[in-house]
């Protein structure tokens, strides 16, 4: 039995095939953060082994994942090294939360997955010594909205992280993952057998869209959460790979192109977000269909530094609504030269519609799209302006 | 007549008894189910809506390590799964039609397998727009369906035309309801043994047994006796699970050919592929009022996306066409009903049986009409209501009728008076009223159940019912009915249930005819061991058998408690006489009607919304629900009930929707189709009335599907009310009710708009 068989036995809760307890031994923590309890241990990396190459991979019902080696490295020169190695035939398992889900539609078909769930040089919220907090990619969400210094410091982030899913979603899923989950569409985020219905798309090696019949790019929604609340505060990222590190502002890592979504390099991983904790007020709004649960119809982050009357400094996003989170430069410049007040409000709300450019009907349509923008602004704003200014002194 | 000061058990809250096992994850289900050597079955199915099959190679399939059978049409050419549609179809007619199938020794290898079965297929036209395949020269899509139309009913009663000339005001309106998926707790399963080919047993989640072994006997050519059905727990049936679906066949047919057992479950998308709730639908209503206010004719023009093959779906038809007129007093009645056949997979009903969803048109159109004469829908409700008595001009009779207590109770509650058109901007309230029948004779020329008890020599109780429990609780309800009778506590009663070949017959758990017709059969059965009791105990206290009292454990001369007997003691002396008689009673119930049903709930709610105006969110606030049950043998199971209709009348109004688009279901997973969630639930009040049944069980009446046909229009009216216009398509989604709101001019308005008010008339 393969390992990724086990997998699948794990996630419907039936005990793992005792094959594999010749080759796992159970000690520690849980690479993964919970989906995977009994695949961990102090063994050499390679756990297993399913041949690749000898088999095809899987095919067929979702719920089986297809055949791919797994090594959870030791450390993170470890994990950079295996990356570096298998470039684009590797993928990062972090919480797994929306991996395993595109795994067993077939959306990718990685030869070997990289744990990185128990690398202690991801994990945790350290303040720096320039006043920024360090997070570590690899914390799980629950840990980070828990997290007292964030809450106070970084009520928008705190916000939006609670928004992702469920509570159980939360758990295991990562702030690395939600910052690089891949865009969706109803067409591609579907079972292989499903997908069958129409030709491949853009995204799954064909030459059409299902979702804009006439287009020739891929127009897919970028709905990280996580994505909308950093990039109104300012965050900048730390990537690694092999023998490098660079840090690059979440505004230059998002791409708008639903094939593309950002900037990462193969063999590159995301290992920390430095959020600038400088005075500020800063909110985020979520408009979904249900209570929890749901990705965004729209969301919305927006921070101010500065009084009511005198903003010395804004940044709004908007996410859900395109291929990445849109910043709002008209907006913001609109509220930073006239401030928080009734009317301008009003006009930095008015001013976000022109500010989004093109927009699709994907999920909901282009008018219904920039009308609830123009709600999320203003409703952010108004509730930023209601925040004690004293926050900002 | 029963009265409730003579009860001891019926009318008390009574714990679940199934409650601790359900909690505590003891409870089994289809998928707990491992039998020795059991194959793992999987379902290749057409991925065009239509098209010829040219070709099956499974070839490549049959190669692959620890597969063990595949079957196509060319193992089953003549096996239909009901009058219509064959189990493998040489030209399919949806996508997600099954193909072929195979089974192997687990799970993945089964899915790897089904995935290397080539398929060669010849498209063809297909119309999955039910008015597209309606319209004048469209394709022909099935030979017994000329245009397109697989099933039209029409009925005429009293003089439509002239009771439209005398009325003082007429208004049209027309409606629509969009596909949706039932949604249940536990997804499509089934386990089949066919080994040998002599005898078949299939567990799976089911409403009605008897209809499933009826329906696998005739596909397989075996007696119904040959075939052995087993229900263990059933998560979930909501209408859904009382026609046998094709997973059943084919596991059967993967068994037989495999001669070992074969389960066959849903993953992930497959429960929506698999699913036959509701489809498309389109009500257009015209009716006519005198100029007291009172409602004269009412006429009726529906049609069903009814999908690629049409089976019991003309049920909706027959349904729809006596609910019509079943509210108020009429002269004059027209009906049409038609089922269209169109490339969709072939629907039929969500929970609400196609009743509560054209009430949602039919309760909004009634709303307006009572505006438009100028009158509260209130009062207009009370001036046109039936009553107990009334007889419907298709012939229902309302032996009892708490119609009117209800709407006057539910209204008083939500504070009608003070809130209709005096709540402020963009919050409304709105009321929807509604009947249900409790039972419906029609199936078979019978609508039997039959129960059977036998007491141990400890004064406990085996209960043998073939009426399944999927989450209504009805083994309770029918433990507490035998309780009343003999004297017992349900806790005393065992009740076996969900194997045909050990239970008595029992038409099933759907038609709201569980607790009406089997609670009767179980009166007969108790009441059959309890005659045999009191014969000995009549002896023993030298009174006539009619006078013996059976009550709290205990046996006694009526008006004489101290002489008082353990009933436990009744029994073992009964074993020890000199006959040595074992107590087994057993009964049966069936309509006395030739066709149809003795008894009708009742029921009215109130709803309370806020409309966000900029995003077009609803919110429902509270629910007032009055429900006339006959009697509530189980209080508070009776609220469940209503809380658990609320809750899915409440998602199907503002969220379940199933996106077609050619054929393809755009969001089949619980992510994308919204079923909400407890957040959403609103506030729930519960009025129960009363009105004990002449017929009905200790004068019980059904709660099983009342309270979900008042919910979807009190919504929706109120929303009307909330926001100046209707929507007229459900759900009603945000983008639905924004629409609606720019109809009238006003998107992001800051002017809030008059909320509708009806005026007295003069
Ligand atoms: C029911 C449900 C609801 C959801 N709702 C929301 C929602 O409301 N909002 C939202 O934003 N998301 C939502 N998600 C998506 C997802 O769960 C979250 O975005 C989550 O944070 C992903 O984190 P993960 O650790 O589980 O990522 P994984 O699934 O492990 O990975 C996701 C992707 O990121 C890559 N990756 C992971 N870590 C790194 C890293 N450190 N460096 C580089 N690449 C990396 C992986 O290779 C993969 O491509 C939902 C998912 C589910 C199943
Ligand atoms: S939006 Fe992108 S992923 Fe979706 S169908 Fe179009 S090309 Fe494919």
């Amino acid at each position: 039995m393969s390992l990724a068989k086990s997998l699948s036995d794990a996630l419907q809760r039936k005990p793992v095939c005792h094959c594999l307890e010749k080759v796992v031994d159970d000690r520690g923590r849980d690479p993964s953060g919970g989906w995977l309890t009994r695949i961990s241990g102090g063994r050499p990396a390679v756990l297993y082994s399913a041949g690749v190459g000898r088999r095809p991979p899987r095919r067929g019902s979702p719920l089986h994942l297809p055949t791919f080696d797994y090594r959870r490295p030791q450390s993170l020169a470890q994990a950079l090294g295996w990356l570096a190695e298998f470039g684009p035939r590797a993928a990062v398992l972090a919480g797994g939360t929306d991996l395993l889900i595109a795994l067993r539609q077939r959306l990718l078909r990685p030869e070997l997955l990289v744990g990185i769930g128990a690398l202690a040089e991801l994990q945790g919220v350290q303040p720096c010594a320039d006043g920024a907090l360090r997070l570590g990619a690899g914390t799980p969400l629950t840990t980070l909205v828990e997290d007292p210094l964030l809450r106070v410091r970084l009520p928008a982030l705190a916000a939006a992280l609670q928004s992702v899913g469920s509570r159980h979603v939360r758990n295991v899923a990562t702030l690395g993952g939600n910052l690089n989950l891949p865009t969706r569409c109803w067409y591609v985020n579907q079972g292989e057998a499903w997908r069958q219905a129409r030709p491949p798309c853009l995204k799954t090696g064909g030459d059409v869209c299902h979702v804009i019949r006439s287009a020739r790019e891929c127009f897919a929604l970028q709905s990280s959460d996580g994505a909308v609340a950093l990039l109104a505060l300012g965050a900048r990222l730390e990537l690694a790979r092999a023998a490098a590190v660079r840090e690059v502002a979440l505004d230059d890592f998002y791409r708008n192109d639903g094939l593309a979504p950002t900037t990462l390099d193969a063999g590159e991983l995301v290992t920390a977000v430095y959020v600038p904790v400088t005075p500020l007020r800063s909110t985020f709004l979520k408009i979904a269909p249900r209570t929890g649960l749901d990705y965004g119809l729209g969301t919305v982050a927006a921070a101010v530094a500065g009084s009511n009357r005198r903003v010395t400094a804004a940044r709004i996003v908007l996410g859900s609504i395109g291929s990445w989170p849109v910043r709002l430069r008209g907006a913001e410049r609109i509220v930073a030269e006239g401030g928080l007040e009734p009317a301008t409000i009003e006009a930095a709300a008015e001013a976000a519609r022109a500010d989004l450019g093109e927009l699709t009907n994907l999920y909901s349509t282009a008018g219904d799209k920039r009308r609830l923008a123009r709600v999320l602004v203003r409703r952010a704003l108004a509730a930023l302006r209601r925040q004690p200014e004293a926050q900002a002194a | 007549m029963v009265r409730k000061a003579d009860l001891a058990v019926v009318g008390r809250d009574t714990p679940r008894l199934d409650g601790v096992a359900k909690l505590t994850g003891r409870a089994a289900f289809t998928d707990d189910v491992r039998l020795p050597g059991m194959l793992h079955g999987k379902i290749v199915r057409s991925h065009l809506p239509r098209a010829r099959i040219v070709h099956i190679d499974t070839s490549a399939a049959a190669r692959l390590p620890g597969v063990k059978a595949i079957v196509t049409r060319a193992d089953a050419p003549h096996l239909f799964i009901g009058m219509h549609q064959p189990l493998f179809d040489a030209t399919v007619g949806y996508i997600g039609q099954e193909v072929a199938a195979v089974a192997a020794l687990d799970e993945a290898t089964a899915a790897e397998a089904a995935a290397l079965i080539r398929v060669e297929y010849e498209p063809l036209p297909a119309i999955t727009d039910f008015e597209a395949a309606l319209a004048e020269g469209a394709t022909p899509l099935h030979p017994k369906a000329p245009g397109n139309i697989a099933w039209e009913q029409a009925e005429l009663h009293g003089d439509p035309e002239r009771a439209f000339a005398e009325s003082v005001h007429v208004r049209e309106d027309v409606y629509y309801t969009n596909p949706s998926h039932n949604c249940y707790a536990e997804f499509h399963v089934a386990v089949a043994d066919f080994t040998g080919g002599r005898k078949l047993t299939v567990w799976t989640p089911s409403q009605t047994a008897l209809l499933y072994q009826k329906a696998l006997a005739a596909g397989f050519g075996l007696s119904d006796g040959q075939v052995r059905l087993m229900t263990l727990n059933t998560g979930g049936g909501f209408t859904g699970r009382s026609v046998v679906r094709p997973h059943h066949f084919i596991a059967a047919l993967l068994s037989r050919k495999a001669a070992r057992p074969v389960r066959i479950r849903a993953i992930a998308d497959e429960e929506f592929l698999m699913c036959r709730a509701g489809g498309r639908s389109r009500y257009r209503f015209r009716s006519g009022l005198g100029r007291d206010g009172r409602l004269k004719v009412v006429e009726a023009d529906l049609v069903f996306d009814s999908g690629a093959y049409v089976e019991t779906q003309m049920i909706l038809t027959r349904l729809t066409h006596s609910y019509l007129h079943l509210l108020y007093r009429v002269e004059a009645v027209r009906y049409r009903g038609r089922l269209v056949c169109t490339n969709n997979l072939p629907y039929y009903f969500h929970h609400g049986g196609g009743l509560a969803q054209m009430q949602f048109g039919w309760g909004q159109h009634v709303d307006a009409l009572a505006r438009d004469a100028g009158l509260d829908p209130v009062e207009f409700h009370l001036l046109n209501a039936v009553g107990k008595g009334h007889t419907t001009l298709s012939g229902s009779h309302f032996a009892s009728c708490g119609l009117k207590e209800c709407i006057t109770k539910a209204t008083r509650r939500a504070g009608w008076g003070r809130k209709y058109g005096r709540l402020p901007a963009y919050r409304g309230i709105g009321i929807g009223i509604g009947a249900m029948a409790s039972g419906a004779k029609g199936v078979f020329r019978h609508d039997t159940s039959a129960a059977f008890i036998k007491i141990a020599e400890d004064g406990t109780m085996s209960l043998f019912t073939g009426l399944p429990d999927m989450g209504q609780s009805s083994h309770t309800a029918m433990a507490i009915i035998a309780a009343e009778v003999l004297g017992a506590q349900p806790a005393d009663i065992t009740v076996v249930s969900g194997d045909t070949d050990v239970d008595p017959l029992d038409v099933g758990a759907f038609t709201q005819r569980g607790t009406f017709n089997t609670g009767n059969a179980v009166i007969a059965a108790a009441g059959d061991a309890r005659a045999q009791l009191a014969r000995v105990a009549a002896e023993r206290f030298g009174v006539k058998p009619a006078a013996v009292v059976f009550r709290d454990r205990q046996v006694f001369p009526k008006g004489e408690p101290g002489r008082a007997i353990a009933l436990r003691q009744l029994v073992h002396d009964t074993l020890h006489s000199r006959e040595g008689r074992f107590v087994m009673g057993r009964g049966f119930y069936n309509s006395p009607k030739d066709s149809g049903t003795m008894a009708y709930s009742f029921g009215a709610q109130v709803a309370e919304v806020t409309v966000d105006p900029e995003t077009g969110f609803v919110t429902v606030e509270r629910i007032v629900a009055a429900h006339d049950v006959g009697r509530a043998i189980n209080p508070k199971i009776v609220e469940g009930q209503i809380d658990g209709q609320v809750f899915s009348g409440m998602s199907q109004a503002l969220y379940e929707e199933l996106l077609m688009e050619d054929g393809q279901m755009l969001n089949p997973s619980r992510l994308d189709y919204r079923l909400p969630r407890a957040f959403e639930m609103p506030a729930v009040e519960h009025i129960i009335v009363e009105t004990n049944d002449p017929y009905g069980p200790f004068g019980a009446k059904e709660v099983g599907e009342g309270p979900i046909v008042c919910t979807m229009q009190a919504i929706a009216n109120a929303v009307a009310n909330a926001i100046g216009v209707p929507v007229q398509e459900m759900p009603l989604t945000p983008a639905r009710v924004l629409r609606a709101l720019a109809g009238r001019g006003e998107v992001s308005a800051r002017t809030p708009p008059a909320p509708l008010r009806g005026r007295r008339l003069r």
